[in-house]
């Protein structure tokens, strides 16, 4: 239990040294930074963690935010706002029922699937804008991504919306269940008569509109759509998971594990920044905190199993 | 002797898959090696070939006391084994895979392709095989792969060759073309150790015959001294396992009709129905078709033709969903696999196919499913500390347990059991058949495959008998005055229709 619980100490740590050794950490300008750049991969990661559940990966978010960041702010430029987020939304969720559509449909696995899938979202943004980013948008929008509501950032409100939302579905209904059990033994949930093609592609739908909403919140954040955003979101997303628990072998992840898993990278790459630690390095440290905390779990899980 | 074996043990965890196991096998004969499905036969084979050791006994080849470490020092050795499917490269050509790790070298240690294949052609012209040295394996018929297999022994110069059910899947034809390679390589003083099913075979190509029974020799000496009853006699004689009685009941309503079921090309016109409150055995050796059967009853398997009646209707059952919601339910033979989610809470395998009973609009009522798990939990004593323990954490009899009862709490009406008993102890099977009486008494219709027919006998209202993709006979049960024998069941499963018929006139 309490190796479980090691991403929430290892983030109190990192909380606590960050705040002894730099002054600047601990004030509102910088927590409110720290959380307008987790944001987006904590919803591309709320995702993920089901997709990853379920035994499956899906590498193609990255794109899809751009592709429905793009198209959104496209619909936005022309039609206003609420005409962009649902734009915006459809785009995202559609990208991923087609991930799920081929995946149960083809028989192929999700890792080939969504790296092609990678691919032609990415072509499909610079198609349509021609490689220009959209920068026509109604400057009230960028409230998405910088206003605050009761002195919180709304970013963050959305964000706790998300996971509350992924964390029910996950917890309390037949879908989290079943994607749990199609994770854990494929071949036992179907000789169960679970709908496995249906609730797999489910899963992939929702981690699509999350990357659609991730998407649109980029869009807030930068002010323009940008047909190349987004690139390597989905390694992070998916690092994200990992470090919170999730396994890639389906079966096990968590709402919390994931949001904290995001926190401690958004952390050391924020900690870095103010350390004045050379950037070159971050990447270095990030990669080694992944492999150490996947290496943890598995001893943890070693232990138990023995 | 080549090869001398005296009373070899193994023990796999708790279980003795040998006790007493002895072998005597001459350079130049072709010594038989029958039994029922787990007799031993392949555990004792795998002991000759280096694949196991065994815990007891003695090992004598040419002799001297052995004791293989793996597979290649019992090659080195000459010991060569002929398994069911292939060990061989597809992409590779047949003589690449004659000789593969043994390729003749060139000057600088290239393998010299030529000689190879010169070499090769030669082997095969001298044994007359139906073999042509530069074709790719993959495109050969199994039986044409498993003459490759038998190449790789020769080239080896094996002394001891083991042919462990090669021709279950064979056509008569090619049958015909193994045994000519076998008496063959009799001829040139090789011993053959020879594993079959077939009992009709048994006399076209044995010399001796050893029968073993529950891990022990019960038999051993010529073949031409032995009648065919006497051998079915040797082999089954299992002694009831437990003391398990059970009351038939009067059948009610037909609720599965199969009507010439035919799936190519495992099953063939298969016929059959199970009523209400009926316990139907179903019987055969390995490979004969019933878990294909199964299979195809529960939608995981297409079916070519035939149709399946469930309670009066004829469902799609293109998938165990559909199966699933016709009220069919299978517990599968390999529980690990299909049967549980061994890394999840007992509760959430119970509830795992009946989870919209305890679901509204989507979401969950875990108090329900709570209430619902321990109370299943408690009915059927499943051996967990609570609901909430992993499944894989019980005992087999327990996870068999929580396999059943998955179907209990989604109401299913007909259930398949793949040998239910495999791998649980005495206490367990008995609790196991108690489930399925209540089960029976309660409406539902229950097909048993099992490989053990005594507890066939013990359980079954009527027993079906399956050969080679058929129902070869059905045989009284329970149900009827008369008892049926072990005899009777293994006569229908290893005989051809005639030798079966031919066989009941005798007595």
């Amino acid at each position: 239990m309490i190796q479980r619980l090691l991403p929430f100490f290892a983030l109190i740590a990192l909380f606590v040294i960050l705040a002894v050794v730099s002054p600047n950490f601990l004030t509102a300008t910088n927590l409110a930074s720290v959380v307008r750049q987790t944001t987006v991969i904590n919803i591309l990661a709320l995702g993920m963690t089901m997709v990853i559940i379920t035994g499956g990966i899906d590498l193609s978010v990255g794109s899809n935010l751009a592709l429905a960041g793009l198209l959104g702010s496209m619909a936005m430029a022309r039609y206003g706002i609420p005409a962009g987020l649902v734009a915006g939304l459809i785009t995202g969720a559609l990208c991923g029922l087609a991930n799920g559509a081929m995946i149960t449909g083809l028989r192929i696995s999700p890792f080939i699937v969504t790296l092609g899938a990678m691919g032609i979202y990415r072509g499909l943004a610079l198609i349509v804008s021609k490689g220009l980013p959209v920068s026509d948008i109604p400057p009230a929008y960028s409230y998405l991504a910088e206003g605050t509501l009761a002195r919180v950032p709304f970013a963050l409100w959305i964000l706790a919306a998300c996971a509350v939302v992924v964390h029910v579905i996950l917890e309390h209904t037949r879908l989290g269940r079943y994607a749990f059990s199609i994770g854990s033994n494929p071949d036992a949930a179907y000789y169960a008569g679970v709908p496995v093609r249906f609730h797999t592609t489910a899963v992939y739908t929702i981690a699509g509109l999350l990357a659609g909403l991730a998407g649109m919140i980029e869009t807030s954040r930068l002010m323009t759509g940008q047909p190349t955003s987004g690139q390597g979101y989905e390694l992070t997303a998916i690092a994200a998971v990992v470090i919170g628990g999730g396994s890639l072998r389906g079966g096990e992840g968590t709402v919390l594990g994931t949001l904290m898993g995001a926190l401690i990278m958004g952390l050391l790459a924020n900690g870095s920044d103010l350390l004045g630690t050379n950037p070159y390095w971050q990447q270095v440290i990030i990669g080694g905190v992944i492999i150490l905390a996947v290496a943890l779990d598995e001893l943890r899980k070693r232990r138990t199993s023995a | 002797m080549l090869l001398v074996l005296k009373h070899i043990q193994k023990r796999y965890g708790g279980v003795a898959a040998l006790r007493d196991a002895s072998l005597e096998v001459q350079a130049g004969e072709v010594h038989l090696l029958v039994g029922e499905n787990g007799a031993g036969k392949s555990t004792l084979m795998k002991i000759v070939a280096g694949l196991l050791r065994a815990d007891g006994g003695d090992f004598l080849w040419q002799g001297k006391h052995v004791q293989f470490r793996d597979p290649a020092e019992a090659a080195s050795r000459g010991i060569a084994m002929v398994h069911q499917e292939p060990l061989l490269a597809p992409h590779l050509s047949v003589a690449e895979n004659i000789f593969l790790g043994r390729e003749p070298r060139g000057p600088l240690g290239w393998v010299n392709r030529r000689e190879m294949t010169r070499r090769a052609a030669s082997l095969i012209e001298q044994h007359r095989f139906p073999l042509q040295a530069e074709a790719r394996v993959e495109k050969l018929s199994p039986a044409t792969k498993q003459m490759v297999q038998i190449c790789r022994a020769i080239q080896r110069d094996a002394k001891l060759l083991i042919f462990d059910e090669a021709t279950a899947s064979f056509s008569d034809a090619e049958t015909q073309e193994v045994f000519r390679i076998v008496r063959a390589l009799r001829d040139s003083n090789v011993g053959v150790i020879y594993i079959t099913h077939r009992l009709e075979e048994l006399r076209a190509i044995g010399d001796r015959v050893t029968v073993l029974r529950d891990g022990a020799n019960v038999h051993s000496g010529p073949l031409g001294e032995l009648s065919t009853d006497e051998l079915i006699r040797h082999m089954v004689g299992r002694e009831l396992g437990s003391t398990y009685v059970r009351t038939p009941l009067l059948p009610g309503d037909e609720l599965l009709g199969v009507e010439h079921l035919t799936r190519e090309p495992a099953l063939h016109d298969i016929s059959f129905s199970l009523r209400a409150g009926e316990i139907v055995g179903l019987a055969g050796l390995m490979g004969a078709g019933r878990t294909e059967l199964c299979r195809a009853l529960f939608g995981v398997d297409s079916i070519s033709s035939g149709n399946i009646r469930i309670a009066g209707r004829l469902p799609c059952l293109r998938s165990p969903e559909d199966a699933v919601r016709a009220g069919i339910a299978l517990i599968p033979e390999d529980r690990q696999r299909h049967g549980l989610t061994t890394a999840l809470p007992v509760s959430h395998n119970l509830t795992l196919a009946g989870l919209r009973g305890v679901c509204r609009f989507g979401f969950l009522n875990h108090p329900a499913e709570n209430r619902l798990a321990a109370d299943y939990t408690a009915r059927l004593r499943i051996g967990a500390h609570s609901s909430r323990q992993l499944a894989g954490q019980l005992s087999g009899g327990n996870q068999q347990k929580v396999a059943i009862a998955k179907w209990l709490v989604r109401q299913a009406r007909v259930f398949l059991f793949d040998e239910p008993t495999c791998g649980i102890d005495v206490a367990a099977k008995a609790e196991v058949f108690r489930l399925m009486d209540e089960l029976a008494r309660g409406g539902a219709a229950i097909l048993m495959v099992s490989s053990e027919m005594t507890e066939l006998l013990q359980v079954a209202d009527r027993i079906l008998v399956m050969r080679e993709g058929r129902i070869s006979g059905e045989l009284p049960g329970l149900a009827s005055p008369e008892r049926t024998t072990q005899e009777q069941i293994m006569r229908y499963a290893a005989l051809h229709g005639r030798g079966a018929a031919a066989g009941e006139n005798n007595e």
